[in-house]
């Protein structure tokens, strides 16, 4: 078995995963995790794995939208559904979204061993074409919007009537980043160049000159240390 | 190479709308303003076009903003809260437009539904499109009617801060129409951004 094998288990319970990392780290798959639909399709879509074993029930996207989702970007690759409570209502979509098969928890080694051989199988039987990922980026994009929550809907109307001021800072510390910025290239340039007892002058100068600049920072740094702890503990009440 | 909708058909009519009447409100803005210097139409037509059309473009601005609000298209315009991973970006698309661009290297920015902007656009359309704009539409109407909002000019400084606020913000416009059109030419192909904006789907290289 070739260590290149890639596994994805999605699966609210870090338990699953574990379990499957368990068992086949030691057969020659490295077995990645994903809390979610969504971290799942955007792991789907930055990396290739050879197979996906999903929940049906978790929060956000089911198991069920999650292998849809797969197989109308990536048809080719394996998809098992894991489950504790599979219906028929669960298998007749799960079928027709074509996944490769069940496992039912409790899960033995045997069980995840055999499942995951058999995948790979299929994942040799049918290879997958080039260049897919900004399909599946695009779905899990529209799902993430899609599933938004009404509390993150008055979080984006706050963010997106706050987004002109944030705009404003960000321009206004433009030219102060870059400045830093050029500074700290010039200085790593420097620093390769010159001479250990010009550096030793230079830290003698500049020694005291960041002291005073932690000193100044200081008072903003408490102010927004408090301004953090205050909002956020206004969050919990 | 393949097909992504990102511009909605309100988004596109908004968009062609304001175009227009940009160019409407520059000329007879110039009209208005520098009297003397250019004189394309008289006084009083520049005056009433502007106010119509004004309007027409304050109607636009309000179908945009709510269209944006009551959709999930929402995202586009939302700031991005990580000030490291906006300078990094920002200063990754500064790169690509002062030198890469140049060297044919990949644009950095991968365009998707929710992530149409660059992290440069995205700061940009924020404050033109939520700061500037209402901006410019409140002097707009202030400098309308000057008698009706007398207190709301006083309150805002006088008649002079407001023709002077209207004509600064008169200025950056006049000036981005001149740098969107160039930044749009800047796709695969000089007209994909413009066909994109009458399609409503960009052409984004697979990767």
């Amino acid at each position: 078995m070739s260590t290149s094998r890639k596994i994805l288990v999605v699966d609210d319970d870090p338990v699953v995963g574990k379990s499957f990392d368990r068992v086949l780290s030691g057969k020659g798959y490295a077995v990645i995790t994903a809390q979610n639909g969504e971290e799942a399709l955007h792991k789907l879509a930055n990396e290739n794995y050879d197979a996906v074993f999903t929940d049906i029930k978790m929060p956000g996207m089911s198991g069920i939208e999650v292998a849809q989702k797969i197989k109308a970007a990536k048809p080719w690759l394996p998809v098992v559904i894991v489950t504790g409570y599979s219906t028929d209502a669960y298998r007749a979509a799960a079928e027709a979204a074509g996944v490769s098969g069940f496992l039912q928890k409790p899960l033995s080694p045997e069980m995840i061993a055999g499942s995951a051989e058999k995948a790979m199988h299929e994942a040799d039987a049918t290879p997958a074409p080039a260049a897919t990922m900004p399909q599946l980026a695009e779905a899990a994009d529209v799902t993430a919007a899609g599933d938004a929550q009404p509390a993150s809907r008055a979080k984006n109307i706050a963010l997106f009537l706050a987004a002109p001021f944030i705009g404003l800072v960000y321009v206004m510390a433009m030219p102060f980043v870059a400045a830093g910025m050029l500074a700290w290239f010039a200085a790593k340039a420097l620093a390769a160049k010159v001479p250990a007892d010009v550096k030793k002058f230079a830290m003698l100068i500049g020694g005291p000159l960041l002291g005073l600049g932690f000193i100044l920072a200081l008072p903003l740094v408490g102010i927004g240390a408090l301004g953090y702890y205050a909002v956020k503990s206004a969050r919990k009440e | 190479m393949h097909k992504l909708f990102v511009h909605p058909l309100p988004v596109r009519v908004w968009h062609w709308i304001n175009a227009l009447g940009f160019v409407v409100m520059i000329a007879t803005g110039i009209q208005i303003r520098y009297i003397g210097l250019i004189d394309l139409v008289s006084f009083k037509p520049a005056v009433e076009v502007h106010n119509a059309v004004g309007f027409v473009l304050i109607a636009n601005f309000f179908g945009w903003f709510l269209f944006y609000l009551f959709s999930d298209k929402i995202r586009v315009y939302l700031p991005e809260l990580s000030p490291a991973k906006h300078f990094a970006a920002s200063f990754r698309q500064l790169k690509f437009y002062g030198y890469g661009i140049f060297k044919g290297q990949p644009n950095p920015h991968h365009v998707s539904v929710y992530h149409k902007f660059n992290a440069l656009q995205s700061m940009t359309y924020q404050i033109v499109m939520l700061l500037l704009v209402p901006i410019q539409c409140f002097t707009g109407v202030l400098l309308w009617d000057v008698e009706r909002f007398q207190s709301a000019i006083t309150l805002a400084g006088g008649l002079r801060v407001v023709d002077t606020v209207h004509v600064l913000v008169f200025i950056f416009f006049a000036g981005f129409i001149f740098i969107h059109p160039y930044l749009a030419s800047l796709g695969h192909t000089w007209s994909a951004h413009f066909k994109a904006m009458i399609t409503g789907y960009e052409e984004v290289e697979d990767e």
